[in-house]
């Protein structure tokens, strides 16, 4: 079945992504249980609205651990934009909006989902922080817990619709790419369509892994 | 509703007793902690989760220079636009029939939100029990038509409480009496608090004692802004999303089954 | 108190000396609220700014132990000035009467004084009677010798400088409550003088309250509803306990206690009833004898007889010229004199005056019983702070006592309404009533004299002493009705003799008035004051609780009873003018309709002195029926004299070559150090009672009291700790030449330096409530350490509130 695609992520990845996700996720329902009262009731699932705070805390800081890894893992690919074609391709917003003739080709990732680990690192990284504050207030001035407050829930707001945008992308939005996270294997033309530049990287350094076949181990000069 | 209640308290009266601190907490079964003279007739030192109420001394000279010993009996104001119910995950703050501001024990989940949210600093942390605590006007009391314990102990009158018209009344015609810089503290913000001061000098005066109580703005922008746009944001996010899904329709891969690589460009 | 709490409220100015109201008398404080709410005037001076001063509308500042040359200023302003309330100083104080040409007063001595006694005879302190025994009167008041210019010649010494520079307080302050409280002399105006332990813990203590009386008698202010002389006496019942003779010097009703030489009854009548031939003076004393042997019937019951004095000779007697309070008893303790001691809900170990010495004094005991609510420094002194127990051979029992709210009783306030109260709650554990208490270990005495015998049986065997319950317990209850007083035999009395008209008295009934008291022994009466507590039928007034105030003065007739016989104002007929008609037709406290007195309960149906056949004076426990402006009953001279205080910083005294009371008496241990004007302790010390404690401390045992006021503190002024370089909570060294102790600086704007005599003076203060045993923290023990023994010589009333100290970093 997997014959001829190509490997896109590495099992540890997957694992990084899948629990940034997941937990992320769950921040979120975990979370709007508390923020919205009308969606208490989460709590009482769970055995209680303290019950639900602590497995926010506690899943906050699961998120904290695995957001640390993504990012770690995903800086030098993900956090670097590269130009001029991602301000080209910001520009042409990578064709997903309104026509254009020519999108910048673009590498493993596209500057949108450069900007989503951005937001991703970014927000989260405040809603880590914002969370640990709010949850040891211990010693902060009252204006800096207030603005936690805010922050955190301003992040909701980013991460939240980010997440829909993600979740519309690696669905519907843009067939094919789901298996990324699933097997790691994509089709080459989901490559050649969505990372052209990736693909002809790998193809010039070597490192094209397709299934079924041997490694083409030797860097081709 | 029942009648909205105002329990006035009158600092020109005042004689820091302090028997409402102590009635208070023996009524609310409050436990005393060890505390150390800090060279201030004041103690304990701030208002924390065992000390509902308390007085706090401050020593002024007027412009004149006269010497002056301000007491002001501090605890929870117990707002109509209360900030510490705005922000309480779950409904444990609430108001009661009485305007006052109580706590459903059970439902407190020891967040601590309402720690910072409140303007006056009331609501503090048990971490024995893992909950907030605060003065409830004595509810039960209320409820049973009897005086909040503080008022019960009060000598000399400082502290009343009635029905709101009665006493805002009561609290400017007092302020009248006593002239100069007087006022009375509580009605024209938060939507009126349910205790209510005559302050016989300005409100900067007092130590620990905002000016201009607010609802804090973050909380307007976290509860009135942000709040409903996290729904809406996400909820545009997905109509979007459809809509980019029915007029550009899905990316879709070019077919492409070869396993060479591509060319270089 | 002459007046009573509730009538705070209808003084035009209140001057609040000698007293922290609003610390130390809470409920007092509201009614001078409502005064202040009328417009009144609130004053107060003090050593300290404190809550009460804070409520009041200004403070002035006075170097402790000063208040007779502030109010002899206050005299002299008032006669300068003529304030006076010139009728009543004519017709109701002896300011007219003419004092005796051997009384004689130079450089700070009156006449009569033994230097080597240190006491005064007071044969020459007299005033002129005619031959009828009459005093003789000038009602121009210009005669050089009549009391009044002998007032104004006696005060003429008090100028504005002089008290200013005396007293530390500035002319300005001086000038403004004199003038402010003078305007009382106005004859519709009322001021009245809140005081407490303030002027009591002098030397001078019971001077300073006569000084008062004479300014409230010069202007008016005795008798009328918002005057008076007030004491604010504290919670633990202390106006009860003195009615009920807990000083050593007095029988219930303030009787006197009979010395040795006063060795028969007939004498001892002889010497304390009152004699009067003034037609016009009611001499209510007149009946000291039926209230004597009526008390002397209640004691020993139906072993009291005419033929054996009513047991009179059974009374304990003082040793002639000899005196036995509290600091005379520890000082025989120390001296190894005393071997045993009941400490009753007393904790002398803090509370008296050069604590070193008295617990020294404790550990020369054979044994010592306790009795109280808690554990206390004084039961526990044996393991105290230096105390080897090893050492220790006295034998302590401490006996777990009833807290007053676990027993039912009778608690008298400070305007003498005595209130019944019932018990809350049982006393836990094996505590028991005082009454109890008393009953048993008396019990077990009497059966061990019955069996063995022993010194002086008759006082032990005779007593009557049938006060228990069916079960056996304590019964309050017969105990009131036998202080309330009751017939021991059928009565006859003739109300009439011109009608015929007679009143017959069962055997058995309480007596519901001490005018029905007999001196042949048909009556028994525990405290003639307290007669009338109960009706004839045995219905206890104590217990009352009628809320109506038919004069709207805040009498409160139904509202259990006052003595004497539930009249609310004492001397209340000094309210009116000699026809009768009140000096302030607004408050209405009497008046006399023609025909009888409406209103409170006069003192006394007499018609006003107008009617010169029937009318009498309004003072009437006085022989002359005058208030005295002239008092010759007191220990240290007629009129108030200023003497600095034992410890002071002064080396002379300004006004006069006498520094001290020359009637005091000091105490000669070893440990009984004196240092004045002692640049190694260069500050004023004064002590009292925090709100958030009582007394001696039981307090410390709970937990909020002791979180509010935690541990002892010294208040420094801001200036003074400049000086010292000490800053506000640091922990600080007190010490005077007796003892140091240790304890948290308060620095404060509230304490102010004084300029006395031209040096600036500090003073610092110290509450009294604290103690080694806890809470335990830092070692602070009882500021006692640093007091001298030495008290008020007519009331032995300690001088806590003026001595020096010294005052460094711990």
């Amino acid at each position: 079945m997997k014959t001829g695609m190509i490997k896109a992520t590495g099992p540890f990845e997957r694992v990084v992504h899948w629990c940034v996700a997941l937990s992320c996720l769950f921040l979120c329902i975990t979370g709007m249980g508390m923020m919205y009262h009308s969606l208490n009731f989460v709590g009482t699932l769970v055995g209680g609205m303290e019950n639900l705070k602590n497995l926010h805390n506690y899943g906050g800081i699961f998120f904290a651990v695995s957001l640390l890894f993504a990012i770690i893992i995903w800086w030098k690919e993900a956090g670097i934009f590269s130009f001029p074609e991602d301000l080209q391709w910001i520009l042409a917003a990578g064709g997903y909006l309104w026509k254009v003739e020519k999108v910048p080709e673009v590498g493993k990732y596209n500057p949108g989902q450069k900007m989503f680990f951005w937001a991703v690192s970014l927000f989260g990284t405040i809603m880590v922080v914002s969370g640990l504050i709010i949850w040891f207030p211990t010693g902060y001035a009252m204006a800096t817990l207030r603005l936690m407050y805010v922050l955190h829930a301003l992040g909701f707001v980013v991460i939240f619709a980010f997440f829909f945008v993600h979740l519309y992308l690696v669905t519907i939005g843009a067939p094919g790419s789901a298996p990324a996270m699933f097997t790691g294997w994509v089709t080459r033309g989901w490559v050649k369509t969505q990372h052209p530049k990736w693909l002809k990287e790998m193809e010039k350094d070597g490192t094209l892994i397709v299934y079924g076949q041997k490694k083409s181990a030797e860097k081709k000069v | 509703m029942k009648q909205e209640l105002i329990k006035l308290i009158d600092l020109s009266r005042c004689t820091a007793c302090r028997g409402c601190q102590i009635a208070c907490k023996q009524w609310n079964e409050l436990p005393a902690r060890q505390t150390e003279n800090f060279g201030s007739y004041q103690n304990p030192p701030d208002l924390q989760w065992n000390t509902w109420t308390m007085i706090r001394f401050q020593e002024r000279e007027d412009q004149n220079g006269i010497l002056q010993w301000l007491f002001r009996k501090d605890g929870c104001m117990h707002c109509s636009d209360a900030a510490c119910i705005k922000v309480c995950p779950t409904e444990a703050l609430y108001h009661t029939e009485f305007g006052s501001v109580s706590m459903h024990e059970h439902k407190c989940i020891g967040c601590k939100a309402c720690i910072p949210a409140c303007p006056f600093g009331v609501p503090k942390f048990n971490a024995a029990t893992n909950k907030i605590s605060k003065c409830d006007l004595c509810y039960t009391r209320l409820q049973a038509n009897q005086l909040p314990a503080c008022v019960l102990s009060c000598p000399t009158g400082a502290l009343t409480i009635g029905e709101k018209d009665v006493m805002l009344k009561k609290a400017y015609k007092r302020v009248k009496e006593l002239g100069g810089d007087a006022s009375v503290y509580g009605d024209k913000f938060l939507d009126g608090t349910h205790v209510v001061y005559v302050l016989p000098e300005k409100p900067e005066v007092y130590d620990n004692l905002p000016t201009d109580p607010k609802m804090p703005l973050t909380i307007i922008v976290w509860k009135d802004v942000l709040k409903p746009a996290g729904l809406l944001v996400a909820g545009s996010v997905v109509a979007g999303a459809f809509l980019h899904y029915i007029t550009h329709g899905p990316k879709t891969p070019e077919e492409e089954t070869t396993s060479e690589g591509g060319k270089l460009s | 108190m002459t007046n009573h709490y509730i009538d705070l409220k209808n003084s035009d100015c209140i001057l609040i000396m000698g007293s922290n109201a609003a610390e130390n008398h809470p409920i007092a404080f509201k009614w001078i609220l409502r005064a202040k709410d009328r417009g009144a005037k609130i004053i107060h001076v003090d050593p300290r700014f404190t809550r009460t001063s804070a409520r009041c509308d200004y403070h002035v500042p006075l170097r402790s132990g000063t208040d007779i040359a502030f109010l002899g200023g206050m005299i002299k302003h008032i006669i300068d000035n003529n304030l006076i309330q010139e009728e009543y100083v004519k017709y109701y104080t002896n300011a007219s009467q003419i004092v005796s040409p051997d009384y004689d007063f130079q450089d700070g001595l009156f006449s009569g004084y033994d230097a080597e006694k240190r006491k005064y005879a007071k044969n020459t302190w007299t005033t002129e009677k005619d031959a009828a025994g009459i005093p003789v009167r000038d009602y121009t008041l210009e005669d050089p010798r009549c009391v009044y210019q002998m007032l104004k010649k006696h005060y003429k010494r008090y100028t504005l400088e002089k008290v200013s520079s005396i007293t530390g307080v500035s002319k300005n302050n001086l000038l403004k409550v004199y003038n402010e409280y003078g305007a009382t002399g106005a004859k519709d105006k009322a001021g009245t003088e809140c005081y407490a332990l303030g002027w009591t813990h002098h030397t001078v203590g019971s001077q300073n309250i006569r000084a008062m009386a004479i300014i409230q008698l010069l202007l008016g202010n005795m008798g009328i509803c918002g005057g008076g002389i007030n004491a604010l006496r504290g919670e633990p019942n202390v106006q009860g306990s003195t009615d009920h003779a807990i000083l050593y010097n007095i029988l219930p009703g303030y009787l006197k206690m009979p010395s040795g030489p006063v060795d028969t009854l007939s004498k001892y009548l002889e010497k304390y009833t009152s004699k009067s031939t003034d037609p016009q003076s009611a001499n209510w004393y007149q009946n000291y004898p039926k209230y004597a042997v009526s008390f002397l019937k209640a004691v020993w019951g139906a072993k009291a007889t005419p033929e054996n004095e009513f047991g009179y000779s059974w009374l304990p007697k003082l040793d002639d010229g000899k005196d036995y309070s509290i600091m005379h008893a520890t000082d025989q303790m120390y001296a190894g004199k005393m071997k045993g001691f009941f400490a009753y809900g007393s904790n002398i170990a803090v509370s008296s005056p050069n604590s070193t010495k008295v617990r020294k004094g404790l550990e020369k005991l054979k044994w010592m019983v306790n009795v109280n609510i808690f554990d206390n420094e004084t039961s526990s002194f044996w393991k105290g702070p230096g105390v080897d127990p090893k050492t220790i051979d006295t034998e302590v029992f401490l006996l777990p006592a009833a807290a007053s709210m676990e027993k039912e009783g009778s608690q008298s306030n400070s305007g003498r309404w005595v209130q019944w109260r019932y018990k809350a709650a049982n006393p836990p554990g094996d505590a028991l009533s005082d009454g109890d208490i008393t009953m048993r270990i008396m019990d077990t005495v009497r059966e061990l004299y019955q069996k063995e015998g022993g010194a002086f049986p008759e006082q032990i065997l005779n007593l009557k002493w049938d006060y228990k319950d069916a079960l056996g317990n304590f019964d309050v209850a017969k105990v009131s009705k036998m202080i309330n007083g009751h017939y021991n035999q059928d009565l006859t009395v003739i109300t009439d003799p011109i009608k015929g008209t007679t009143e017959e008295n069962k055997k058995g009934e309480t007596v519901p008035s001490f005018a029905k008291l007999t001196a042949d022994g048909s009556t028994s009466c525990g405290n003639w004051l307290m007669s009338g507590s109960f009706d004839q039928k045995g219905v206890n007034k104590m217990m009352n609780r009628g809320k109506e105030d038919p004069t709207g003065l805040g009498l409160y007739p139904d509202w259990s009873f006052a003595w004497p016989l539930n009249r609310r104002i004492i001397y209340n007929r000094a309210s009116c003018d000699l026809e009768g008609k009140p000096y302030n037709p607004k408050m209405k406290l009497l008046e006399w309709t023609g025909e009888k007195w409406v209103g409170d309960v006069p003192d006394g149906p007499w018609p006003p002195m107008a009617n010169t056949e029937k009318g009498k004076y309004p003072f009437i426990m006085k022989a002359d029926g005058v208030g005295s402006l002239f008092g010759p009953g007191m220990a240290e001279g007629p009129f108030p004299e200023h003497y600095e205080p034992l410890e002071g910083p002064l080396a002379t005294n300004p006004m006069s070559a006498q520094r001290i009371n020359p009637a005091v008496k000091v105490f000669t241990s070893d440990l009984d150090k004196v240092a004045n004007a002692d640049q190694k302790f260069p500050y004023v010390c004064t002590t009292y009672s925090c709100t958030e404690h009582w007394c001696s401390g039981f307090t410390r045992w709970q937990p909020w009291l002791l979180e509010a006021m935690p541990e002892a503190y010294v208040e420094i002024s801001d200036k003074l700790a400049t000086q010292l370089g000490l800053k506000n909570g640091e922990r600080v060294r007190v010490s005077s030449v007796r003892g140091e102790v240790t304890c948290v600086a308060m620095v404060t704007k509230r304490m102010t330096p004084f300029e006395v005599e031209g040096k600036v003076v500090h003073q610092v203060g110290m509450p009294c409530n604290y103690g080694w045993l806890n809470p335990v923290k830092n070692d602070d023990d009882s500021v006692n350490h640093l007091t001298p023994a030495v008290g008020c010589p007519n009331t032995f009333c300690p001088e806590y509130k003026a001595f020096m100290v010294n005052v460094s970093k711990a």
